[in-house]
């Protein structure tokens, strides 16, 4: 990666802010030139500041940086987009908080990742348009190849021996499906259904938009999601707590659904 | 432990350390916090141990609105003259003081102590929404006022409790997003002006 220059300028996905002393906040970014940074924000906790509503975590931002002794400085920042729609829907907003952890969980900091800002592009935008939620999977699935966790799908990943058309292990120390006969060697895992395969398969031959399209009902999104999870739980070797967010989230979700339900067939009653 | 902590008698560097815990508070300025206390006059430094103690022993947070408070509930609860019906929630007990000042709610409050944070870590349970939809049950609150800030965890946590206490009946409502008094135009952010142009008001 470029060596940083003493002042740079670069595009970003803001991902995440703490805040220090009186006003300043640290920001870490994911930039498209430069990698994922942290750099501080002098004084941009005051009502005034003209970076503030321009470094909010999930804003897409051109930015210019000074290189600063311990810590780079932030000296301007213009939004390129606000992502609103995402920010204002508590599903959406999960989500993509979710999406911003990986990031920075997966991520080195200075380290090139080709492919990851783009990656980042299109599912903030699949999300601001409202394409279904499934399409975090396919940012799960490409963000392992991207960080070199690929998922070996097409065949047994213990022994490299075909693998039917049936219920198939998931293991996360293989690292992708293993056959019926290598389960003992494979370590746990999780069972997954040929249409949950077929899907996980297709995440990688197919662009956001494509996977958006795909039909997925809430059984076979639930064992995505669960399916995943494990997967990155175990390479990360921790519970990201923006996914247990999205699961508090998605139980009010049901809750509702139930309560509505319940009313309607209350109100068919009488 | 801080620099040049050998040779430095044990008390002195007892309370280095303690200061160097302090939020913003470095090796060099802990050193001269302490050699300041050090040279200082016997009541002062007693009048501050003694107002680190006060602090811990004799504030509590209020059982109602969980403001801090030495008297349990605290004035705001306590006082009749506030509009019970309204509830304005709000992320730390400083906001309570910032809206006060500007004197133009006279109802209840309720601290967060927080703000929804999942990248942190910082979840539902790690906040006091349980003791507010505990309040919501006698039905005296028709309104709840959702002042947490204009960040994305704030409104975050605005929604996430718009879901829990509509379903009980209790109008939620948000403070309004727009341009603070001095602000430049050209340098505010889209998602303000945007929402500053859609709450405008005829003058």
């Amino acid at each position: 990666m470029a060596e940083r220059p003493r002042v740079y300028k670069t595009e970003g996905i803001i991902l995440r802010r703490r805040n220090i002393g009186e006003a300043d906040s640290i920001f870490t970014v994911y930039s498209k030139e430069f990698g994922k940074f942290d750099a501080v924000a002098r004084g941009v906790r005051k009502a005034r500041s003209h970076m503030r509503g321009h470094l909010e975590p999930l804003t897409r931002s051109r930015l210019m940086v000074a290189r600063g002794r311990t810590l780079d400085v932030f000296t301007q920042a213009e939004t390129v987009a606000p992502y609103r729609a995402i920010r204002e829907d508590l599903e959406r907003g999960a989500e993509a908080m979710y999406c911003a952890e990986l990031v920075d969980r997966f991520a080195g900091e200075h380290i090139e990742h080709p492919g990851l800002y783009e990656l980042i592009l299109d599912v903030l935008d699949a999300l601001e348009t409202g394409l279904a939620a499934h399409v975090v999977r396919f940012f799960e699935m490409q963000i392992l190849s991207l960080m070199g966790y690929e998922l070996q799908l097409a065949a047994c990943a213990v022994c490299a021996g075909r693998l039917p058309e049936e219920e198939t292990l998931l293991s996360p120390v293989a690292g992708g499906l293993v056959c019926a006969a290598c389960r003992a060697t494979a370590g746990v895992g999780r069972l997954v259904s040929v249409r949950a395969v077929k899907v996980l398969r297709f995440a990688r031959t197919t662009d956001v938009t494509g996977f958006a399209a795909l039909r997925v009902d809430a059984e076979l999104a639930a064992e995505l999601h669960r399916a995943m999870t494990e997967m990155i739980r175990y390479l990360l070797d921790r519970e990201l707590g923006s996914g247990q967010f999205v699961d508090e989230v998605n139980r009010m979700g049901r809750a509702e659904a139930k309560a509505g339900e319940a009313g309607v067939q209350l109100g068919q009653t009488t | 432990m801080p620099e040049g902590a050998a040779g430095t008698p044990e008390p002195i560097a007892r309370l280095i350390e303690a200061f160097h815990k302090l939020p913003g508070v470095g090796p060099k300025s802990a050193q001269r916090l302490a050699y300041y206390i050090l040279r200082a006059p016997e009541q002062e430094a007693a009048a501050l141990a003694g107002a680190i103690q006060d602090v811990k022993s004799r504030i509590k947070l209020c059982s109602v609105c969980l403001n801090i408070t030495e008297s349990d509930p605290c004035s705001y609860c306590q006082d009749p003259r506030r509009d019970g019906s309204a509830v304005c929630v709000v992320e730390q007990p400083l906001d309570i003081l910032a809206l006060e000042r500007a004197g133009a709610f006279r109802g209840r409050y309720h601290v967060l102590h927080g703000v929804l944070n999942p990248m942190d870590g910082i979840g539902p349970e790690h906040l006091h929404i349980r003791e507010l939809l505990e309040r919501l049950r006698d039905g005296e609150v028709k309104e709840v006022i959702m002042a947490t800030n204009p960040s994305l965890e704030g409104e975050a946590t605005a929604m996430y409790i718009q879901r829990l206490v509509s379903p009980l009946g209790v109008r939620v409502t948000r403070l309004a997003r727009g341009l603070p008094s001095g602000a430049d135009l050209e340098y505010t952010d889209d998602v303000t002006l945007a929402r500053a142009l859609e709450g405008r008001q005829e003058i």
